[in-house]
């Protein structure tokens, strides 16, 4: 069953955490940011706390309260969730005179998000178009991951029988996601890692991009060699049921 | 002197047909045989399917021969196709196997195993190990009135959902309830539970000892199965040893015995009948009231070749003292592969009982060392796998060994060229 406060917690520093990503990558998204220096404080009662920070053409979310230029209060996790799904609107307790940038730049890097997230058979037909939504949803799938086997009730049973260490999950010649363990508590990072304890690896892009999208199952993959498996593999076989539980949050 | 191959293995055919199952199996080979589940790592090193076996050996697909140190997870106890249990099924065959009344194998295998197992006065048949645990559970349950169960962290009992975690696919919060967790060796922590559900668990189960995947295994304290023996006594608690695995390959009286205590209900299966279906539950007279009235069967449960085979395979284990002697050969091959190691500045760690011995590589947390140590042993024609214990059989030679050993020095080669940074040295 979801829980809405972990979905908020997915939403915070998974999906939106996601505009880092499209800073980096998107010209348009950079186009949106260059020049601004300003932070969004997101305050959820009785949820997660972040703040989303833009300087230097650059994004950066970060957890917990900061000094920010806009403070965005939400009543309940409910209430985040539902903005996030274009339902409801935030209540502004700081930077009335910044809401501009809310309603306008804000919202255009929240519609390339979607852009990018939620596809097209058209779209996927342009390799770089490919790439960043496989990118991108590998990146929001894990940092969601981390965040459900944290707080979601089976996850956090999942997360406990994980044993220490680095899990690299990784394309090959390509991008990277560790998803850290310390007695049962999880936290993602991007990048390569030089000494991890169990690696789990796609062939290519394709066979990610198929994993992710529920068109490939993991044991076809393994078998047939799009996907590979080693090191020690109870990291694995415990990240997997947190992993079956994204699509319940992300979806 | 012993001969090793000029090529590596190659998997073409096994490749072929496993591309083909992937479309019409689930995972292509479900269960324990997969080469997930297998840790076939990487796939690529290892055959996926066998063609045909002999004594301790088998030919996959493409020809490849290998010898078998997982002996199908443990049923190879006698040597694959053993000439004595042959015989004995294909008697039965003859004469009938699935019938409408059982065969009088059924009794004739039921007498063996008690005048076999020390602790057993009666036995019941049924196919598979968790089929036995299943039953073992539910004659506590009717026997004590009681609904909780004690298990160990770790422990396999099979696959039924009582015996997964509640994280797992398919398991619900309803099928584990009952279900209570110590670690292995800590009688403080049973006693803990027993203090604190009072009057209300049923039962005890474990294996011997622990022989978890992935794991070093851990051979029971000094007294702890006699310290477990009380609290169940004290608290009427039924005592059940789950020797599904362990089983006549650590004792022919019961892997109970050679750990010095009487369980109440004892899980056999996979050296019972040397590969033919059939697993049995084993218990003292004071369960056996309990026992009639479970209801429990299987269409197939009666069946009485594989009991015609498991009264062979079992009289053949007593003619060559079985379990001795799969220990001793065990000692031998373990003892070879430690001095292959360390000729390449490498700890391998033995593990378990010799018969179904547990290896690892120490300076490998990871275990890719492991990996790739048994990958490179199949690439040769020698079947490890690494993440769980192996299994000696009867048939296993000392010409076996001596290529055994040959095969892993060159293994370990490899591994230590690929890993200097984590030498002895």
């Amino acid at each position: 069953m979801m829980d809405s406060t972990v979905l908020a917690r997915c939403n915070l520093f998974a999906v939106l955490k996601g505009m880092e990503y499209l800073a980096e990558h998107d010209p348009v998204s950079a186009g949106l940011i260059e020049g601004r220096e300003l932070s969004i404080q997101f305050i959820i009662a009785r949820g997660p706390r972040g703040c989303l920070a833009f300087s230097g053409g650059r994004a950066e979310m970060k957890r917990g309260k900061h000094k920010s230029s806009i403070v965005l209060y939400f009543n309940s996790p409910e209430h985040f969730n539902k903005m996030i799904a274009g339902e409801a609107n935030p209540v502004p307790l700081k930077g009335f005179t910044r809401l501009g940038f809310l309603t306008g730049p804000f919202m255009k890097l929240a519609d390339r998000l979607d852009y990018y997230l939620r596809p097209t058979e058209a779209l996927l037909k342009d390799p770089a178009y490919f790439r960043m939504n496989t990118e991108l949803t590998a990146y929001t799938a894990f940092f969601a991951l981390a965040e459900i086997g944290n707080h979601d009730s089976k996850g956090r049973l999942s997360a406990a029988h994980m044993p220490d260490g680095v899990l690299q999950v990784l394309v090959e010649k390509g991008i990277g996601v560790q998803i850290h363990v310390k007695r049962g508590k999880l936290s993602c990072v991007k990048g390569h890692h030089e000494d991890p304890r169990a690696i789990l690896s796609f062939r290519d892009l394709d066979s990610a991009h198929r994993v992710l999208n529920g068109n490939l199952d993991t044991f076809t993959g393994l078998g047939s060699g799009e996907m590979a498996m080693k090191g020690f593999i109870p990291m694995l076989d415990h990240m997997n049921p947190i992993l079956d539980l994204v699509p319940l949050y992300l979806s | 002197m012993t001969e090793t191959k000029d090529t590596l293995n190659s998997y073409t055919k096994s490749m072929d047909l496993f591309q083909r199952a992937l479309k019409v199996l689930p995972a292509g080979i479900p269960g324990h045989q997969g080469p997930v589940q297998s840790q076939f790592i990487p796939t690529t090193a290892y055959p996926l399917y066998a063609d045909r076996v002999k004594d301790s050996y088998f030919w996959d697909l493409d020809g490849n021969k290998f010898i078998d140190y997982m002996c199908a997870y443990g049923p190879n106890v006698l040597g694959y196709n053993n000439d004595v249990v042959e015989a004995a099924a294909r008697e039965q065959y003859e004469k009938g196997n699935c019938m409408a009344l059982p065969g009088r194998k059924q009794v004739e295998f039921a007498e063996l195993l008690v005048d076999t197992i020390e602790m057993a006065d009666w036995a019941f048949f049924m196919k598979n190990g968790g089929d036995a645990t299943g039953f073992a559970r539910l004659i506590a349950h009717a026997a004590t009135g009681r609904e909780k169960v004690i298990m160990v962290e770790g422990g396999y009992h099979g696959v039924a959902p009582w015996t997964q975690s509640v994280t797992h696919a398919g398991i619900t919060d309803g099928d584990v309830g009952n279900n209570l967790t110590v670690p292995w060796n800590d009688t403080a922590a049973v006693e803990r539970l027993v203090k604190k559900y009072p009057r209300r668990i049923a039962a005890f189960i474990a294996t011997p000892y622990d022989h978890r995947v992935f794991a070093d295994n851990v051979l029971p304290a000094e007294g702890y199965w006699q310290k477990i023996r009380k609290i169940c006594d004290e608290n009427g608690i039924v005592l059940i040893i789950d020797d599904v695995r362990c089983g006549f390959r650590l004792d022919l009286g019961g892997s109970a015995r050679y750990f010095g205590f009487e369980p109440d209900l004892a899980c056999y299966c996979k050296a019972l009948a040397n590969g033919y279906p059939v697993s049995a539950v084993v218990g003292k007279d004071s369960l056996k009231d309990a026992a009639s009235k479970v209801f429990y069967t299987g269409s197939y449960w009666s069946s009485a070749a594989p009991m015609a085979a498991g009264v062979a395979c079992i009289n053949e284990l007593k003619r060559l003292d079985g379990a001795n002697l799969m220990i001793e050969k065990g000692k031998k091959l373990t003892e070879g592969l430690v001095k292959a190691a360390a000729a390449e500045d490498l700890t391998l760690k033995i593990s378990g009982v010799p018969s179904m011995f547990y290896m690892r590589l120490i300076n490998d947390d990871s275990l890719m060392m492991q990996q790739e140590f048994c990958a490179e042993c199949a690439r040769r024609g020698v079947f490890f796998t690494s993440h769980h214990n192996h299994f000696i059989n009867c048939s296993l030679t000392d010409e076996d060994i001596s290529q055994t050993i040959q095969v892993a020095s060159e293994a370990f080669a490899v591994v230590a060229k690929n890993n200097p940074g984590r030498l002895n040295r």
